[in-house]
């Protein structure tokens, strides 16, 4: 209950034994901008803006499954988009699993972000209302998306958890709309994704300034040290301690436990995933492994005496692996516990004993406790162990198992990527091994194959015997987590990005699902760097990209700098640190164009949606988060990119640029309606090859905002990318020209005379003018926006 | 007829009652491309050099579009048959397709048979789940080297015979 008093005395009179409890005291929060229309909205609340991005991209569905078996009225057939024993048609059934998807996803930030709140009161002996959110002197804008959402600017992490607490209710009312029975409407339900994709972004944010203002991790500055990454990068000779997961506190545990105790030169840390991401932004000498989709190559390499998990991407059948092996597991966190006993009560010596009695592993919810115990069982496994690890397999058993091979086919059919699997074991056997060690880097180790081999043959085995030599020399360099974008750095960039002339952000996030291998990573994000596009990139794409090295023997941390500016490479951190690149976006509004972002939702989405170029590409996008990251990305207004394995989402926002009514936008300045270009074409894309995500993500860099020079620059770099992976011209590089100034200066004529001949528009040859043609005229005050009230009641602005 | 000539190439592919029905021969599938009004040829990246040398043929043939996706219109290009074939994002084509109203590629409107070769195979054959269940107006084929449960009609899984499924695309050109 909520007691407000206003002016005047509260006297009370007579009264005796009464008692008055006061359960929480709640300051009035100070003024720091005018509340905006939307604080901590409801599910219907952004309805308006979703219907509007639904419209125009609306939602594309390829059902991975034509039927829904969730309730016992079915299974149901809903082939042909035929409604279900419940009434929902395959449309809706398909918007609900992509829900279903996102509320997973969401569900994994938020609660990550819960138990990060538990676990740094618990580790610091603090309250939350005891340790302030504060980024350093660079950055005001302390919270952006929390502040955007809720309408609340946190002066501490109780502050935040204010705001948690309004996101797990969310959560809640979405997964309740689930249920059979309930939405009836694809479009609605895409409404709910897209909530719980924004209410993923808020929770990413709690959880990494959680940790950044608990842990001391880095505050946004730049020129981070770099830190090493590979497979090859952990001393063998070294007791190996290996965490996985995405949940730091246990590692910085051990990271504590082994500079407490001066273990450093005995000791080797190492992870696997977005804890080896944020325990490096603790601990400078632990080393990063590898991602997500060489989890199982580590593994089964052998390259740990303990292996720590904590929550998220952590293979399910991870014991089945160890136990093999003989590697002790411990599970630190309640969500992933493997039906390992819980030992969190007892005397770390006593599960120091346990482990090394050879138990598989065991449970401790305690992360002050994970330290002793990892570190000690790792040490003493070290001393059981020969000074190096080499190859599973010996000569002899590697040349059998190839010789045992029928090129039956079972594992090529099994494979995601459908490996041809037996060719290389073939070849291997008559002395090639070098398809088996390409073939390494595609495979992304999920184990299907070996399954259903006929054989036994233990096909990951093979294959990191065939890469050994590559395995133990993958050493490259990545920058530190470096944490949020500053407020001056925003100063600096804000009008080049929104006027066009930086041409775009690049985010390349997300999990290693890649169709290739891992070194297009390295080329995406190479090529944009090189071509004055930011590149911010967080998690597995992150690591990917750092194992390579150009002809200099630079990695893209090493060549390119890490400031939010032009040509830089910027590791922002984990996958909960996406959420500063919202925050980036967001700050572009709020310090560039004074936008007020309290409470303001739809009116800074609208404006990123028209005025800020940045794209995601998520090129091995796998995971439920990963949906509702880019759904997060997607309400926000910024477009993404996925690669082909992308489709199994089996839902995209593609545009359809010949239809006229879904590029309408009101111009403020003139008060009509303007048909503008297809930019962004698409919110949400799936490309089928490197070579075509490129070029594709420098078109999705394109706003209807951009100035003339900013969009000469951006179609410069769109051809240019096309004739380079592409080998032609684009098609549609015409609908992107509105006047003779966003034509590429060195190719004005050539492409005057195309629009002429190839697309009939009329050129004024002596002035060399555009006279008829484009979908529109170029006007440098042309102030679009999408949302009618604004138009109308104009902008927030501080 | 072996089992595995009809299993989804990627075995746990099992989308549902509706699974593609199997084509034998190559002839049907050019009666189809003469019989269809607006015929689509979608020509996607995972393409043997032999398989390009035959579906250079349809081009020349010239009595079906051709679209080529992904980095599969570099060999076009190469191949001085840029002009002749137009390129699409195969997720964005797929997308216009189920609209009935695309103008297509020329303007003269939206396709009625969907022929599809060289698509990354499980890319593809989530783009014919889209057309199965949401484009009625579009009878989608799959002449790949896989068999492809999405499609309406499929080859069988032939990516361990090659010279039998390079002779079905022989028969297709024959016959157009």
């Amino acid at each position: 209950m909520v007691l407000e008093l206003g002016k005047g005395a509260l006297v009370i009179d007579d009264m005796k034994n009464v008692s008055i409890k006061i359960g929480e005291v709640v300051e009035e929060e100070e003024e720091w901008a005018p509340m905006g229309p939307t604080p901590m909205p409801g599910i219907a609340t952004l309805r308006d803006w979703d219907f509007f991005l639904l419209k125009r991209y609306k939602p594309f569905y390829a059902p991975a499954c034509d039927m829904c078996c969730l309730c016992t009225m079915g299974k149901c057939d809903l082939t042909g988009n035929k409604r279900g024993a419940c009434g929902l048609d395959l449309a809706a059934q398909t918007g609900r699993i992509v829900t279903i998807a996102c509320s997973v996803g969401v569900s994994a930030h938020t609660g990550h972000a819960r138990h990060m709140l538990h676990d740094i009161e618990h580790m610091l002996g603090k309250k939350l209302d005891e340790i302030p959110v504060d980024l350093g002197p660079e950055i005001a804008e302390v919270a952006p998306l929390t502040e955007l959402i809720t309408g609340i600017k946190p002066k501490t992490l109780a502050d935040l958890e204010r705001a948690l607490r309004y996101c797990e209710e969310q959560i809640v009312q979405v997964v309740d709309a689930i249920h059979t029975g309930q939405e009836g409407s694809y479009l609605d339900y895409e409404s709910k994704a897209l909530h719980l994709g924004m209410l993923d972004s808020l929770g990413k944010e709690i959880a990494d300034i959680a940790q950044i203002c608990a842990f001391g991790l880095p505050k946004g500055e730049d020129n981070q040290p770099l830190i090493e990454v590979g497979m090859g990068v952990m001393d063998r000779s070294k007791a190996l301690v290996l965490v996985i997961g995405h949940h730091a506190p246990p590692a910085v545990n051990i990271a504590d436990y082994i500079e407490n105790n001066g273990l450093e030169d005995e000791v080797d840390l190492g992870g696997i995933c977005c804890t080896a991401n944020d325990m490096t932004r603790y601990y400078q000498k632990a080393k990063i492994v590898s991602a997500l989709s060489r989890q199982l190559k580590v593994i089964r390499a052998g390259l740990a005496d303990v292996i720590v998990i904590d929550e998220q991407c952590i293979r399910a059948d991870i014991l089945y692996h160890t136990k093999k092996l003989g590697i002790p597991v411990i599970c630190t966190n309640e969500k992933a516990m493997h039906a390992l006993p819980d030992m969190t009560a007892k005397d770390p010596k006593e599960i120091i004993k346990y482990l090394l009695d050879g138990n598989p592993g065991c449970v401790i919810l305690d992360p002050l406790k994970v330290g002793e115990v990892a570190v000690e069982v790792a040490r003493a496994r070290r001393k059981q162990r020969g000074d190096d690890i080499g190859p599973r397999l010996t000569e002899e058993e590697f040349m059998e198992y190839a010789k045992a091979c029928t090129q039956c086919g079972n594992c090529t059919i099994a494979c995601p990527q459908g490996i041809r699997i037996g060719e290389a074991m073939e070849a291997a056997e008559n002395g090639d091994r070098s398809k088996l060690e390409e073939r390494w880097d595609i495979c992304i180790a999920c184990g299907r194959c070996e399954q259903v081999c006929p054989k036994n043959i233990p096909i990951i085995d093979m294959l990191n015997y065939a890469a050994w030599n590559r395995i133990i020399n993958e050493k490259g360099k990545i920058r530190r987590g470096r944490g949020p974008v500053r407020d001056s750095e925003i100063r600096n960039v804000g009008a080049p990005i929104v006027l066009g002339t930086i041409p775009g952000i690049i985010a390349p996030i997300g999990c290693g699902n890649y169709p290739n291998g891992t070194k297009e990573v390295y080329t995406i994000i190479d090529e944009f760097a090189s071509r004055n596009y930011i590149v911010v990139t967080t998690g597995c794409m992150a690591f990917d990209a750092a194992i390579y090295k150009d002809e200099e023997g630079l990695t893209v941390y090493e060549k390119y700098h890490d400031r939010f500016d032009g040509g830089g490479v910027l590791n922002i951190g984990s996958c909960v640190s996406n959420a500063h690149i919202h925050g980036a976006a967001i700050k572009v509004a709020r310090i560039f164009a004074k936008r007020n972002i309290r409470a303001n939702y739809e009116e800074i989405a609208d404006y990123i949606l028209n005025r800020v170029g940045a794209c995601g590409v998520a090129w091995g996008a796998m995971s439920q988060k990963a949906a509702s990251i880019a759904t997060g990305f997607n309400r926000l207004g910024i477009p993404a990119v996925v690669g082909p394995h992308g489709s199994k989402y089996r839902r995209a926002f593609l545009g359809r640029p010949y239809n006229d009514e879904d590029w309408m936008v009101y111009d403020v300045r003139t008060g009509e309606r303007v048909r503008i270009e297809p930019a962004p074409q698409d919110l949400l894309v799936a490309a089928e090859t490197l070579e075509e995500a490129i070029p594709l993500m420098a078109k999705l860099c394109f706003r209807p905002n951009d100035t003339a020079q900013g969009r000469s620059i951006k179609l410069t770099h769109y051809i240019d990318l096309n004739l380079k992976y592409l080998k032609r011209m684009p098609d549609d590089w015409h609908l992107f020209v509105r006047s003779e100034a966003d034509l590429p200066l060195a190719k004005k004529e050539e492409l005057l005379k195309e629009l002429e001949d190839k697309h009939g528009w009329k050129i004024d040859w002596e002035k060399k003018k555009i006279v008829e043609g484009p979908l529109r005229g170029y006007h440098a005050g042309f102030n679009p926006t999408n949302v009618e009230r604004l138009f109308k009641e104009g902008f927030m602005t501080l | 007829m072996p089992k595995a000539y009809e299993q989804p190439f990627d075995a746990a592919n099992i989308p549902g009652p509706k699974m593609a029905s199997l084509l034998e021969k190559g002839k049907p599938v050019a009666n189809m491309i003469k019989r269809a009004k607006r015929p689509l040829l979608i020509v996607g990246p995972d393409i043997t050099d032999e398989m390009f040398e035959r579906i250079k043929k349809f081009v020349e043939k010239d009595n079906i579009t051709v679209v080529a996706t992904g980095s599969a219109i570099t060999r076009f290009v190469e191949a001085g048959l840029d002009g002749k074939v137009k390129y699409a994002v195969l997720h964005e084509l797929t997308n216009f397709l189920l609209d009935p109203d695309w103008p297509g590629f020329d303007g003269q409107g939206n396709y009625d048979l969907v022929v599809m070769i060289g698509t990354i195979y499980y890319h593809g054959s989530q783009m014919f789940a889209a057309f199965k269940n949401f484009a009625p107006h579009i009878r989608a084929l799959s002449i790949d080297r896989y068999y492809h449960p999405n499609a309406d009609m499929s080859f069988g899984n032939l990516w361990k015979r090659e010279e039998d499924y390079l002779k079905l695309l022989d028969e297709i050109v024959a016959e157009l």
